[in-house]
């Protein structure tokens, strides 16, 4: 059931997730489609979530907006006291106390700036780190990938036993899920680009704007929706790196296929998966940690397609 | 196909663990266009694979099979049956000769005349049931070839081929009544096979003991299709799940290209085939279906019919047609078990029963 409706303000809107914005010319969103996207949230009664470009809109803009209960994504350079999420676009500016930020990074990127997550995770409500290459994930770069998290979880460990709750989507989120949470896209989520077209998520937008699937005139049409829904993903309903953003974009890049996961997307959810259950054996050898949820279960394969063929 | 391709092509199924590292055996098989008119080209990468598969030691070293499905019309020259007689023991060659004449030249005519190949195709018929004793032909339906099914299949019988493969095209071909006239010539063929004893010795795949039940959501749940379990190469040097997922293949969609002799295959390409089941791709009248075993898809329709670009959407143009079909079948199995237990045969029967195959490709 649709429960979120994203609305990309600006063709050069922010990506918080796997995708590029591609499109570089400002293409603001029509104030009548924008009051339309708004009326149709309400009626379809979903949440709106505004997504912003890096530029200040006109002052109208944001009264319509706030015709709506709704949450903001915005960049930092256009954060206000209102923004929920907010997108960082590289290392060197601090989130904002409090605040729930997203950072897109490559993987060696990231790997290099470990230090700069365990700071931020200090002083920020919750971080989600976005890996923007996932489809180039390699074997070595697992064996890295899991040598960092592994340091990056004592980071987070240190943060609990300091009486705080670090939020970081790599490592705590599958301790604290007892079933699949992932996107959405398709099926509890849908996106409104700018020119008043829906689209499975922003990605599709940007990849081909032909890829609509309804507008705002005659409604949202998905052909195949029930390929969006999990129980329709052999490889993901068997699954339980719960955490994994299960991205219905890079399924369709990497396999052609929105409901198949590629080995690579994966390997990279299990490899977080298994360094979580690390932290959480870690923190419980201590005291008592999370006590109602289970612990996590010792698997022995990181691609969850080796275990429905064997 | 060049043999520079075609050697690559060998080299990495030969070399290539992801694909091939559990089977036992492999069959090349060749299609055209008409193979045989390559039968030099097939001839000499069948020789480089047996060299190959010897030198390296390969398990499939005499472990393989070729295949080849033919129109037959080159079937007698010099340089065929040469061909056949190098390979005899490794080789099943399949005419398809699709029945009585007019069934026949409705479908197979030459392009430049326009002239039905049936008389060409039948002089070679006996020469290739000596070469292939057991061999059965496998022939399609289609709306236009109803009225010809029975005098069809009796026909091929009457040629001595023993068994036919026979299904209807899973494409949406079909016309008002069509399932109708279908139920009405399975009915009369039931009857002629019965009557006639064919059933002592002949079979036709369109009879089965197994179709027409309703099946389990979680023990009979595989997929029917082996698409991604094959191997497809064409003539560029392009893998293919299975030839159907080739350009030339699809009506309106983008060919499925999922590697090629110099880069492998992209195993992300293969993954959606080798997890595909049944229920993830039927609708729910095929899951609430109480007639739905025997009821076959083909991958490639699934995809070229669907309304996106997936394979998890099953075409359902057949429907009508299984369940004519099963229709007749329940007539045709009560009939004759009647008659077996009326003469006290069926019990000689069931041990000696001839065997058809569901082949539907």
């Amino acid at each position: 059931m649709l429960q979120y409706m994203i609305i990309l303000l600006d063709d050069t809107s922010t990506s918080f997730c796997h995708y590029e914005t591609t499109k570089t010319e400002r293409n603001l969103i029509s104030l009548d489609n924008l009051r339309k996207a708004i009326r149709l949230a309400m009626i379809e009664n979903v949440t709106a979530q505004m997504v912003y470009p890096a530029y200040e809109l006109p002052q109208e803009y944001y009264e319509v907006i706030n015709t709506i209960d709704h949450s903001d994504i915005a960049p930092l350079e256009q954060k206000n006291e209102n923004s929920d999420v907010i997108v960082l676009k590289d290392w060197q500016y601090n989130p904002p106390k409090g605040c729930v930020a997203v950072v897109r990074a490559t993987l060696a990127a990231l790997l290099e700036h470990g230090e700069v997550v365990n700071e931020w995770l200090k002083t920020v409500a919750r971080l989600n780190v976005v890996i923007t290459d996932v489809d180039t994930f390699t074997d070595d770069d697992q064996k890295q990938y899991a040598d960092f998290l592994q340091k990056l979880g004592k980071g987070v460990e240190q943060l609990f036993m300091n009486g705080l709750s670090p939020q970081l989507n790599l490592l705590t989120d599958r301790m604290m899920l007892t079933s699949m949470n992932n996107c959405g896209a398709g099926d509890t989520c849908i996106t409104l680009a700018p020119n008043g077209k829906f689209y499975i998520c922003p990605a599709f937008y940007y990849e081909n704007p032909d890829d609509n699937v309804g507008d705002l005139e005659q409604g949202i049409n998905i052909p195949n929706k029930q390929l969006y829904k999990l129980g329709y993903a052999p490889i993901c309903r068997e699954c339980d790196s719960w955490h994994c953003k299960r991205c219905v974009w890079l399924n369709r890049k990497l396999t052609l296929e929105v409901n198949t996961p590629s080995h690579e997307q994966c390997v990279m959810a299990h490899t977080e998966r298994n360094a979580s259950r690390q932290l959480m054996v870690s923190i419980r050898e201590k005291g008592i940690f999370l006590p109602d949820k289970e612990l996590i279960p010792e698997i022995d394969y990181l691609d969850p397609f080796n275990k429905i063929k064997k | 196909m060049s043999f520079l391709t075609a050697k690559k092509a060998i080299d990495y199924i030969l070399t290539s663990s992801l694909f091939f590292g559990r089977q036992k055996a492999v069959i090349l098989d060749f299609i055209g266009g008409e193979p045989l008119l390559e039968v030099e080209l097939i001839d000499k990468i069948c020789d480089y694979f047996k060299l190959q598969t010897y030198k390296k030691g390969h398990k499939w070293f005499n472990a393989y099979r070729i295949n080849l499905t033919t129109n037959g019309l080159n079937y007698h020259t010099r340089k065929v049956r040469k061909f056949i007689e190098k390979n005899i023991t490794h080789l099943s060659i399949t005419i398809t000769i699709d029945g009585n004449e007019i069934k026949h030249d409705l479908n197979r005519v030459y392009k430049n005349s326009g002239k039905g190949s049936y008389k060409n195709v039948l002089k070679n018929i006996p020469l290739w049931l000596q070469d292939f004793k057991d061999i059965g032909t496998k022939v399609t339906i289609s709306s236009a070839d109803i009225p010809y099914i029975k005098e069809s299949v009796l026909h091929l019988y009457s040629l001595g081929i023993h068994e036919v493969n026979i299904n209807v095209v899973f494409e949406d071909v079909w016309q008002p009544g069509d399932d109708k006239r279908f139920e009405d010539q399975l009915m009369q063929l039931a009857d002629a096979i019965i009557d006639g004893e064919y059933y002592k010795d002949f079979a036709c795949s369109f009879f089965s003991e197994q179709i027409g039940k309703p099946l389990d959501p979680e023990l009979e749940n595989q997929n029917w299709c082996g698409a991604g379990k094959m191997l497809s190469v064409d003539a560029a040097g392009n893998f293919y799940p299975c030839t159907r997922f080739a350009a030339y293949s699809l009506r309106e969609k983008r060919p499925i290209i999922i590697g090629n002799v110099h880069d492998g295959i992209d195993k992300n390409k293969l993954r959606p085939f080798l997890t595909l089941d049944r229920t993830t791709q039927s609708p729910a009248k095929c899951l609430e279906c109480e007639v739905a075993s025997g009821c076959a898809w083909c991958q490639g329709e699934n995809y070229d019919a669907a309304d996106t670009p997936t394979i998890y959407q099953r075409a359902t143009a057949i429907c009508l047609m299984h369940k004519a079909r099963v229709r007749a079948n329940n007539y045709y199995w009560n009939r004759l078990f009647r008659k077996l237990e009326l003469e006290g045969e069926r019990e000689h029967w069931e041990d000696n029963k001839p065997q058809s195959n569901e082949i539907i490709c």
